[in-house]
């Protein structure tokens, strides 16, 4: 029997279908992320009628009270409950996160493609501004936007696409020099196919593979920087409820009622997680040159 | 020093150069980039026309623009960065009393984060199985925990439940050492577990590399013992890309520390920056922006360097 009858046989049980499943998205890791992720997406888009209360129900009788079947991650300083909390603030920091690498991905892939196509000078000028603002730290680069502008969630969603704006840019570029070299394109050309069609049919699409293994991991850092702006005090502001905005209120009821602060820092470390392990495997599958390391 | 290294050397210094007036012009333009009026914005309920007047021409922003520049980076060449818009102190002296704090901080993460996720990563590399399962849960544990997160928990376990580290605080080094490292391990420690994650990730990615190379197949036919290929030859051909990471990842301690600063309440530049904003303090702000973003460039500059160093091809005299 031929490796690809065989592959077939083996598709045919639902292992075999698993097995399949797990080589294509790069492993059991990324497939374990990948389900994780579903379950927190379906979280966040149906949080209405998944959280058990109000989040911002208050409730007197219920002040700080412990994990219990009622509140499973306990109630807050004013009574709210704990659960439903985590899952609207998810919403909103898994929004601004994706909201942020969107707009980067917006912005800087069409400048990395041109950057990396053109060469020369139409190279220089886009890349060395926006290599500027890698000479900043990314967090110290979002607070100096912050205090421009001044907080908010949509302030912080897009600060943290102009920090990623130069790591994709470079990455769609790197990728891009890379696939304008191959046969298939002098190919393209000595048919006749125009500058701006090879582009977009021909080098688009086969310089897209690193840029995305780069935005997943981008969106788990995302998630990081939202919390840690929202917990400075410079991200969303209460009372929209981020996770970072979560972590700030807990900390001063931290040894009176440890899971206020618990459960939302625990939501963050599964959402980095998830996109972590996808982004790993999706390295694996798609990456095999090692652009985006 | 080959006439190649010095070459390399000045070339990079030059580099530099541009890259931190360009900084200085971004810093500087912070604060005319506020909407409205920051003089206003900066007083807040204080202000009134002649308040807003006296404040406008203390801050020289009564002046052209290139001229305010000027006299600006001309203050930054003597270390002059003006005055605390709120104590009226100069905001040389902040920076004097907060530098040190963060210096402190951000170094001696690096150096645990170093000490732990360089061996680890070279077990990882050159041991199988159980050693490699254990080290890449620790890995992705440290990427995925947030930094701050991990630094609230541990001054739960370690200050609330056991009693054994302060909670927050600081002492000067000289005037307590042990204190000083008393305050500072629980900061450190938060910083720098996510850190060694990083470090031991790209040790191990670079060890399994070169352990795979020809000369280590050479080395072993030779009969040279495991240990002193491992960490003889390996390490040091593998040692590259490990310090670049090292060196960009100062640049991410140097932003993390802004917010392990405000959380175990260290007198750094980081808890500096935060407090001026809110406050809208925008000449410290604008200092401490500065501060830490020239901070990075020199990281990264010396770093350069250490690479040139290791670069056996820049004895040849290319690059």
């Amino acid at each position: 029997m031929s490796s690809a009858a065989a592959s077939l046989q083996a598709r045919r049980t639902f292992g075999g279908a698993l097995r399949g499943l797990t080589r294509r998205v790069g492993g059991r890791e990324a497939l374990f992320g990948i389900v994780i992720m579903l379950v927190l997406i379906a979280v966040a888009v149906f949080a209405p009628w998944i959280a058990p209360h109000d989040p911002e129900a208050i409730d007197a009788a219920q002040v700080l009270a412990p994990p219990s079947l009622e509140h499973p991650f306990g109630s807050d300083t004013l009574g709210r409950d704990v659960l439903s909390r985590v899952i609207y603030a998810f919403r909103v920091s898994l929004a601004v996160a994706m909201g942020s690498v969107a707009l980067a991905f917006l912005i800087a892939v069409p400048l990395g493609l041109i950057s990396g196509f053109s060469g020369g000078w139409v190279d220089t000028i886009i890349m060395r501004p926006l290599d500027l603002l890698l000479a900043l730290p990314a967090l110290l680069l979002a607070i100096t936007l912050i205090a421009i502008v001044g907080p908010g969630a949509s302030v912080a969603l897009i600060a943290i696409g102009i920090i990623y704006l130069p790591i994709i840019a470079r990455v769609v570029r790197s990728s891009v020099l890379i696939t304008k070299g191959l046969p298939y394109v002098d190919g393209a050309r000595s048919r006749g196919v125009s500058e701006t069609a090879v582009l977009r049919r021909h080098i688009l699409p086969n310089s897209m593979g690193p840029a995305l293994i780069q935005g997943t991991v981008l969106i788990a850092f995302a998630i990081q920087i939202e919390a840690a702006l929202s917990f400075l005090g410079l991200g969303a502001q209460p009372p929209t409820p981020s996770l970072g905005v979560m972590l700030n209120d807990g900390r001063d009821v931290l040894t009176l009622a440890p899971w206020v602060e618990i459960f939302p820092g625990v939501a963050i470390a599964i959402t980095v997680l998830a996109f972590t392990l996808i982004g790993d495997g999706l390295r694996r599958r798609l990456d095999p040159r090692g652009v985006t390391r | 020093m080959s006439s190649a290294r010095l070459r390399f050397v000045l070339r990079r210094t030059a580099v530099m150069i541009p890259v931190i007036v360009a900084m200085s012009i971004f810093v500087f333009l912070v604060i005319r980039l506020v909407p409205g009026d920051p003089v206003r914005t900066m007083l807040g309920f204080r202000a009134n026309d002649e308040n807003v007047a006296t404040i406008r021409a203390q801050l020289g922003l009564d002046q052209p623009l290139l001229d305010q520049y000027l006299a600006w980076a001309g203050g930054l060449l003597r270390l002059d960065l003006g005055r605390d818009f709120i104590s009226n102190v100069p905001i040389s002296q902040l920076l004097g009393e907060r530098l040190p704090v963060t210096l402190e901080l951000t170094f001696l993460a690096m150096g645990l984060a170093v000490i732990v996720g360089i061996p680890l990563g070279v077990l990882a590399a050159t041991r199988r199985k159980s050693m490699g399962r254990a080290t890449t849960a620790y890995a992705v544990a440290g990427i995925s925990i947030p930094d701050f997160w991990l630094g609230i928990m541990l001054v739960l376990l370690m200050a609330g439940t056991f009693r054994l580290l302060p909670p927050s605080g600081y002492v000067p080094f000289l005037e307590d050492p042990v204190a000083n490292l008393r305050y500072m391990i629980l900061p450190v420690l938060t910083l720098a577990v996510a850190e060694s994650a990083y470090i031991l990730r790209t040790t191990r990615a670079s060890m399994e590399e070169t352990m795979g190379s020809p000369f280590i197949s050479f080395l072993r036919a030779k009969g040279v013992s495991e240990r002193r290929i491992t960490y003889h030859h390996a390490l040091r051909n593998a040692a590259i890309p490990i310090i670049t990471v090292i060196g960009i990842q100062v640049g991410v301690l140097l932003g993390g520390a802004i917010v392990i600063e405000v959380l175990f309440a260290l007198p750094g530049v980081g808890r500096m920056l935060v407090t001026a904003i809110s406050q809208r303090n925008y000449p410290v702000v604008q200092a401490g922006i500065l501060t830490v973003a020239i901070i990075f460039i020199l990281v990264n500059f010396v770093t350069d360097l250490i690479y040139g160093m290791l670069d056996p091809r820049l004895e040849e005299g290319d690059e």
